[in-house]
């Protein structure tokens, strides 16, 4: 193998850790004592400002015989309206849709940071930013049930399942359980953890091709093996990416329609 | 304002919800927070009598049965 690969490899850790997750200051330059501004700060401003920019000049001039960029907007907003929206909360649907299609698109760009080159890390593999949009679900969702029912009869509605009243306090604690404790997490967990995953499964093979490169000249051939895996995985990625973002929105309009169910 | 408009028909509230709507997460949330739920009060029994486990387990297992009840109350209906 060459002599400039092999000095490459020479400083790779390996194996990955959760050390690697953590990115070094971009402001001030490699600081040590303050990481208010890493590569994970500016996707995130990255993100939203090409949300913002993308949405905002599309929709600027809409023709009736949209041009492509229209086409492009159009074709997201009626893909989480038509298929998210309207067809788990019925006509209701539309309020919401609006909100669904932007969660939609900024767990999507912020995902697809994942495999895109020179960025390869999503910030959504910091549970932080799950958690910030678990916690705007979880609200919301309370709040629309309370809205709906009026104040505390949400929770009644909630909290008692329709059955008989002596099996009522065996199942009032697991309804509270997992409608009022599981759910915030298990979203905010199941984006976090496949974010995480995914990376880290990209260091590991990345990294390992390093590492066998580097161990001996017999493992040196599956190297490229390893490589190739890694790029096999970043297509899985992609997958992982679109599917997570998807299932989060999804997620969010069935809680969403669980408050506003009326009995049955 | 989109090319599309919304369907015509959605779908009403007494038709089935359309597939991959969370039912599957709904159903295994029950079944794991049944188990959590009445297992953890058993195990405090367990603590407060001095048991090894006896009333974890019945805790367990009366759990996951209150959660089949529900999924079978709220899903099955």
């Amino acid at each position: 193998m060459t002599g400039q690969s092999t000095v490459l490899a020479a400083d790779v850790p390996f194996p990955p850790s959760v050390e690697d997750f953590y990115l070094p200051s971009i402001v001030p330059w490699g600081g040590h004592d303050s990481y208010w501004f890493t590569k994970i700060t500016a996707l995130l401003w990255i993100s939203v400002a090409l949300i913002i920019i993308f949405f905002l000049v599309t929709y600027r001039k809409p023709k009736l015989v949209p041009t492509k960029k229209q086409w492009i907007a159009e074709s997201i907003y009626g893909f989480v309206r038509n298929n998210i929206a309207v067809d788990m909360l019925g006509k209701r649907g539309i309020n919401f849709a609006p909100y669904l299609t932007t969660l939609f698109v900024f767990i999507l760009l912020m995902n697809f940071w994942a495999i895109v080159p020179f960025a390869q890390i999503s910030p959504n593999s910091h549970i932080a930013f799950p958690a910030v949009l678990a916690v705007i679900s979880y609200v919301m969702f309370i709040y629309i049930g309370m809205k709906h029912h009026g104040g505390l009869k949400y929770f009644k509605h909630a909290l008692i399942p329709p059955a008989p009243w002596f099996i009522l306090p065996l199942l009032i604690p697991i309804e509270f359980f997992s409608t009022f404790i599981v759910r915030p997490f298990s979203l905010a967990v199941r984006l976090f953890a496949n974010m995480f995953a995914g990376h880290m499964l990209l260091l590991v093979f990345t990294l390992g091709g390093f590492a066998m490169l580097n161990a001996n000249v017999w493992f040196a051939p599956f190297s490229v093996v390893s490589w190739a895996m890694t790029i096999a995985l970043t297509f899985l990625e992609f997958l992982v990416i679109c599917l997570q973002a998807y299932v989060f929105t999804v997620l969010t309009a069935s809680y969403v329609q669980g408050a506003l169910a009326d009995e049955h | 304002m989109t090319g599309q408009e919304p369907p015509r028909n959605p779908q009403d509230d007494d038709g089935p919800p359309p597939p991959d709507t969370g039912m599957g997460m709904t159903a295994v949330a029950y079944l794991i927070a049944g188990m959590l739920v009445w297992g953890g009060i058993g195990l405090l029994v367990d603590h407060w009598v001095g048991t090894k486990g006896i009333f974890a387990g019945i805790g367990a297992v009366v759990g996951i049965g209150g959660g089949v009840y529900l999924i079978v109350r709220r899903l099955g209906a």
